[in-house]
């Protein structure tokens, strides 16, 4: 309904578009005086009148319906000189102007709080880049409109030594900067911590945030001390869009589909039959559940041809009462259709071949899923006057994910099969549908000061609550035997489970700092800042499984299955496990911190040094049945984080930058609790004496900046994490099954260079980086030796490795072709990244590892008519396979296949 | 002469008469009883527990019981247990359930319904040890909804199981992992419902298991693995004289149970064991540590040619072409009593109603000692493990003519 909605505004628009064209109109481009590079993004207005405009893409601006007369036209654009020039236009006439403005230069002497660069396009994030005290990179709204990137996952990707962690078989990602994994990194949404609605991790998947909705991404691989503590790899901050200083309207959609389509159905399964409550979330927790409570057609799986993927969204701002009030809404929606083809195999030791691994058991998985994302974001801001403001900002992200997943499974060795050749043994057939709805809501209350000429105070306050619900998670397993013969037994009713979970995690935070600038006369100046945050978190998780067991057949044995409806079960535990489910846990967390921060800029130099000091404390309660020592435990600890970075301006257009700082990575709540989670190779249960990483971070970084949207940066790095962590093997359970625990592994040394460059020859431009990382940590894995009576014995032995997650070789490369007279834009992106270790293999010698992986996409638009521009955006142009390998065996591939999305953008 | 005799033969008359007055010395210490060391009182119990269920008392579990790492729970002969609220007794130290031939001690539910309390989870006790003790209906679900296995150990104590019954469990048996095993001389009757084994021994499992019944389980009888993750240590156990009975049928075609099997990476001793109406019978599979396990000596039987599967009844399924399953890595010795057709080398059991594929809870009416004659006297081997001389046994089955086999 919604997507049609958007069409249906498409062809109004067109139309309306098509009708705006008048008689009497001033036209004109504005460019920099300097590059000669086009501005988008300028604001043009006639002096005493109601009449404005912004430049396109191109730099293009039309002032219509005018009535003939003489009129003082006036161009702002923040950074650069305004430009101001009296012109006359007679009745008829289309008066056309090319506009040269200069940059402005600007000193820091007094506290100025509403000089705010255009950072949403493309050249205003060079300039970030080049006056930020910290060492960043800036992704603006106009680049990832650009890009063929429809999420900020997707966007994030361009950024000089980011990578994404993806997960198989689903589409969350999360980034990797610096070839550390997300864990040493943080998400911010502007610039406050997101609540997660993952169960197991502290982060909100990038690709449930529309692009649409962003200002820009800001990925600061430096700390200053005002900015949290816990990012070693860096920070990544969702910057929402903010009011506009003109009348701001745009709206595209566009329509698309995943080519892994044409080669195979999409497996549905109908959603309606997908109970939103468990039977005691019903009729309270002593009802003894029935075996008709539970549906059938969310396991009755059919084939059809996948639905295309719509995207649209709209933003609208502009400022009203003079100015003094500023609104911006934007709304996004995504209705993604997208598959999965995915093998997944499971390597063990081989005794009989010098412990080498081998495949034990061999799976071939169909994941169909449709994401829906609706994105709203509000921002509301107050100007009471020059010193005071007061800012609103709301994002909601609605996420939902209906998922089917239809799942082959072989035991190669062991299981209760009888496999005695290829193509023989037990053959589990393991369907299952899932529905995940995520809420994400993040409301943010801040304002600013000016107390006196030299002081300022800043406040925010925050709340943010993220929720996941899944509802109804069926799955249904049925197996059968291909004999030595080739002949196969039919299919045998083996279980079906179905658990609805949810899990949620709310934080609230209040900020604040008081600065004192003072000029120390001609171009220096001195900025003292002091703040602090607290931030209260709590989590819970919650999970209720019901078992239903097949009904034998008469004597006894296991019933064969045709199809769900004629199956017969029986409930077996009857109340559920929500009353003592090993799931179920609350837990919080409290930060408190406070800093004090110079900031010393001399003619040249630019020096900011600090400390934070981070207070921590965390803890859980399991609420078990049974007494266990473990089920509640806190945890306090507190940080000291120095820093010092400076900025040496060699020349206008260059910077050499040096910092040092301390910074920490606090384990996810989730893996403090030693509660088993249930998966396939391995269970995951969290450890309560996990240490928190502590890491020292040196930085080096020249910066060039020759021209408007072109840079230089190289740069280098070294850190040094104490209690780096990952998950490797703890023991087995019972059953013998593998356990696996988040543990810490001594000190891990990763060092690592960087290049980034970006260039225009006429109308072609190359943007490229290349991120070079090197890691190493000791662990221990187990090792087996053969004493001389044959008697063989494992033990633990440390191994030298990679830090897991960590990417050697990441390189990014666009090529770029803008043409101003046909209003064409193009680029063609490619991404390279190198081998990375996704999880820990627990036998000396060998390691899983993800294979080196070159992508590459392809995005254009072009300007049809005036502020209507047709979209094309083409991804995973080489079909990308995910693959993990050991010793040269395939652990896993995931396929996704090419994916197309051709659209319409109108801009006011 | 004649006074001479009959003073001689009154005098033995006399020794005679006083010899069979004299009795035999006896002590007696009834004056000081020994008390009963943390004697639990009859009646309900839960939570922390540890001290000693006492002789011919009663006591009801209405929630789950725990022993603590460094406590023990013992039980005299004769004591009753009555489980409710499908509990479970969490092991973390020692467990000593000690009956006696005359007076078992007895574990149930209330109801008597199978699979309706928790068994003995033990993954990480201390010791156990278990004597001619009646365990029954255990398996309920645990807090996922699964059923649960009667005893779990996972670690490396000793486990020492003997002359007890256990009947209508849900899913394994026993599943003792890393564990010291000595298992003897147990009748373990219809246990899994639609899955599980009755002996699971793996992850670097060792001892021995001898002279069990295992009747109608639903998976395997005995079930010898290492893990897959971690081969080493090697489960390696000596599996001999056990009787196993119409095993494997409950899983479905799609997953055979077999009366023992050896498979990933594990060493069996397999002797004198008697398998009848299993769905497959010796399976050494070809993941197993096939180089050290070695076998022999075993009856195969079956009371009927074919069995029809009831899901698809145009299978049938051969039940003496599946005595060493096709394509594993076991073969027949020239050791074994293989039937060729029914009545050829029938171990003739006193008494036995034919079973193959049975309900879970079916009741084991049947008296698996063997008929004078039967040609599994004499059949057996006293070479069971190549490691330790005498193991073993001259005769096949459970029950021996040596009295060392089975007593139930």
């Amino acid at each position: 309904m919604i997507s049609r909605f958007y069409l249906f505004a498409f062809f109004f628009l067109l139309f309306t578009g098509a009708y705006a064209q008048t008689t009497t109109s001033i036209t004109g481009k504005v460019y920099d005086e300097k590059s000669h590079e086009p501005l988008p993004g300028a604001y043009v207005h006639l002096d005493d009148t109601k009449t404005s405009a912004a430049t396109d893409a191109f730099g293009n601006f039309v002032l219509g319906k005018l009535t003939a007369g003489p009129y003082k036209i006036k161009v702002t654009y923040l950074g650069y000189q305004e430009f101001e020039k009296e012109v006359t236009v007679t009745s008829g006439q289309n008066l056309s102007l090319t506009i040269g403005l200069n940059e402005s230069t600007r000193n820091l002497k007094t506290v100025t709080i509403y000089d705010k660069l255009n950072q949403s396009n493309e050249s205003s994030s060079r300039k970030s880049e080049k006056n930020a005290d910290n060492i960043t990179n800036v992704i603006s709204a106009r680049a990832m409109e650009r890009s063929p990137d429809i999420n900020a996952a997707a966007a994030l990707t361009r950024v000089s030594a980011v990578t994404l962690q993806r997960n198989s078989g689903s589409d969350e990602a999360y980034a990797i900067i610096r070839g550390l994994e997300p864990r040493y990194n943080n998400t911010l949404i502007n610039g406050i911590k997101v609540s997660s609605p993952d169960p197991v991790s502290r982060f909100i998947s990038l690709t449930t945030i529309p692009s649409d909705l962003l200002d820009r991404i800001e990925v600061s691989k430096s700390l200053t001390p005002e900015m949290e503590g816990d990012a070693i790899g860096g920070t990544v901050n969702l910057v929402f869009k903010d009011a506009p200083d003109h009348e701001y309207f745009k709206v595209d959609g566009s329509i698309g589909y995943s080519a892994i389509f044409f080669n195979r159905k999409y497996d549905d399964f109908n959603q309606g039959a997908v109970l939103s409550k468990s039977p005691i979330d019903r009729f309270g927790p002593s009802y003894a559940a029935t075996p008709g409570y539970f549906t059938r057609p969310n396991l009755d799986f059919t084939k059809k041809n996948a639905p295309p993927t719509y995207l649209g969204s709209f933003t609208y701002g502009r400022r009203f009462l003079n100015n003094k009030l500023g609104f911006i809404i934007s709304e996004s929606y995504q209705n993604q259709y997208y598959g999965t083809n995915s093998q997944f195999n499971i390597a063990i030791f081989d005794p009989k071949n010098n412990n080498r691994p081998v495949l034990s058991d061999v799976a071939n998985r169909a994941y169909s899923t449709q994401q829906l994302n609706n994105g709203l974001s509000g921002h509301l801001d107050y100007r009471f006057d020059d010193n005071n403001k007061i800012s609103l900002d709301n994002v909601f992200l609605y996420t939902h994910i209906a998922q089917a997943r239809l799942s082959i499974d072989t035991s190669i060795i062991g299981g209760n099969g009888g496999r005695v050749g290829p193509g023989t043994g037990t053959v589990y057939n393991d369907n299952r549908s899932t529905i995940q709805n995520q809420y994400v809501e993040n409301l943010k209350l801040s304002g600013k000061h000016v107390i006196a000429q030299h002081f300022q105070f800043n406040w925010a306050g925050n709340y943010s609550n993220a929720t996941a619900n899944n509802p109804d998670r069926a799955d249904l397993t049925l197996n059968h035997l291909i004999n030595p013969d080739l002949t196969s037994t039919p299919n045998y009713f083996d279980a079906i489970s179905r658990i609805w979970s949810k899990n949620g995690n709310k934080d609230l935070s209040a900020s604040g700092d008081l600065s004192y600038i003072t000029s120390l006369g001609d171009g220096n100046a001195l900025q003292l800042k002091a703040g602090g945050l607290y931030r209260h978190t709590t989590r819970y998780n919650q999970q209720n499984q019901y078992q239903l067991k097949p009904a034998p057949e008469a004597n006894g044995v296991k019933s064969s299955f045709t199809d769900i409806y004629s199956a017969n079960w029986i409930v077996y535990n009857v109340t559920g496990s929500l009353q003592s489910d090993a799931s179920n846990y609350t837990a919080y967390e409290d930060i408190s911190a406070g800093y004090g921060e110079v900031k010393l800029t001399l003619n040249k130099l630019d020096i900011i040094g600090g400390v934070r000091v981070e207070g921590t404390k965390q803890g859980y309660d399991t609420h078990p049945v049974v007494l266990v020592q473990t089920s509640n435990a806190q945890k306090t600890y507190t940080d000291l984080l120095p820093s010092v970075m400076l900025k040496y301006k060699l020349t206008d257009i260059s910077n050499l930058r040096a910092s040092y700082f301390k910074s920490i990575s606090r384990p996810a709540l989730y893996e403090l609790v030693p509660t088993p989670t249930f998966g396939e190779a391995t269970d995951v249960t969290g450890n309560p004496f996990l240490l928190h990483s502590e890491a020292t971070n040196y930085d080096l970084r020249y910066e060039l900046y020759p021209k408007n949207e072109e840079q230089f940066f190289v740069g280098g790095f070294y850190k040094d994490i104490k209690n780096p962590i990952e998950f490797a093997l703890q023991g087995l359970n019972q059953g013998g099954q593998a356990l696996t625990t988040p543990q810490n592994f001594g000190t891990a040394k990763v060092a690592g260079a960087e290049v980034v460059y970006s260039r225009y020859f006429g109308n072609i431009g190359l943007s490229g980086n290349y991120t070079y990382t090197y890691s190493n940590v000791k662990s221990p894995k187990v090792f087996n030796t053969t004493d001389a009576q044959g008697n063989t014995t494992s033990a633990l032995k440390l191994q030298d490795r990679p830090l897991q997650g960590q990417t050697g070789n990441v390189v990014n490369f666009s090529l770029l072709y803008k043409n101003d007279k046909s209003k064409v834009f193009a680029q063609l992106a490619y991404t390279y990244n190198s081998k990375t270790i996704p999880f820990i293999y627990d036998g000396y010698g060998y390691d899983y590892y993800t294979q080196p992986q070159s992508f590459l996409a392809f995005s254009a638009e072009k300007q049809l008519v005036r502020r209507l521009i047709l979209t094309a955006k083409v991804n995973n142009i080489l079909n990308t396979p995910t693959t993990v390998k050991i010793d040269n065996l395939v652990q896993s591939k995931d396929l996704y296949n090419v994916s197309f999305n051709l659209g319409l953008r109108y801009s006011l | 002469m004649k006074t001479k005799k009959l003073y001689l033969a009154a005098a033995i008359l006399f020794a005679f008469a006083i010899s069979s007055c004299k009795k035999a010395e006896l002590t007696t210490f009834t004056k000081v009883q020994i008390p009963t060391s943390s004697p639990i009182q009859a009646g309900n119990i839960s939570g922390f527990v540890k001290g000693t269920l006492l002789a011919g008392q009663t006591y009801t579990v209405t929630a789950d019981v725990t022993i603590k790492k460094g406590d023990t729970l013992s039980a005299q002969p004769g004591a009753i247990v009555t489980v409710k609220n499908n509990a479970q007794f969490n092991v973390q130290g020692v467990l000593n359930l000690l009956g006696s031939q005359v007076a078992p001690v007895y574990f149930n539910s209330d109801t008597n319904k199978p699979g309706t309390w928790g068994g003995f989870q033990a993954d990480s006790a201390q010791a156990i040890t278990i004597k001619w003790t009646h365990v029954d209906n255990t398996g309920g679900p645990d807090a996922s909804g699964s059923a649960r296995r009667t005893i779990i150990v996972n670690k490396a104590i000793n486990v020492d199981i003997e002359d007890s019954w256990f009947t209508n469990g849900q899913d394994d048996l026993m599943g003792l992992f890393r564990a010291n095993v000595t298992i003897l001389r147990n009748t373990i009757s219809s246990s899994g419902s639609t899955d599980g084994e009755g002996i699971n021994l793996k992850s670097g499992a060792k001892g021995i298991v001898a002279y069990n019944v295992v009747f109608s389980q639903a998976g395997s009888g005995i079930k010898l693995e290492t893990d897959k993750k971690v081969p080493f240590p090697q489960t390696e156990i000596d599996v001999y004289n056990n009787t196993v009975v119409a095993v494997g049928w409950r899983r479905g075609s799609a997953e055979p149970g077999r009366g023992t099997s050896v498979g990933v990476n594990a060493i069996g001793h397999v002797y004198n064991n008697i398998y009848v109406n299993c769905y497959h019978g010796l399976e050494i599979f070809n993941d197993a540590d096939v180089v050290h396990t070695t076998y022999g000596n075993n009856l195969f039987y079956a009371t009927v040619d074919n069995f029809t599967d009831l899901v698809d009844p145009t299978i049938k399924i051969d039940l003496r072409g599946n005595f060493y399953p096709a394509g594993a890595s076991g073969v027949p010795q020239s050791t074994d009593l293989i039937s060729k057709k029914v009545g050829d080398r029938d171990p003739q059991f006193v008494s036995f109603d034919g079973t193959v594929a049975a309900p879970n809870g079916y009741p084991n009416n049947n008296d698996f000692h063997l008929k004078t004659g039967s040609i599994a006297f004499g059949a057996g081997t006293t070479n069971v493990d190549p490691k330790v001389k005498g193991i073993g046994n001259q005769d096949l089955g459970a029950y021996t003519t040596d009295g060392q086999g089975n007593k139930h």
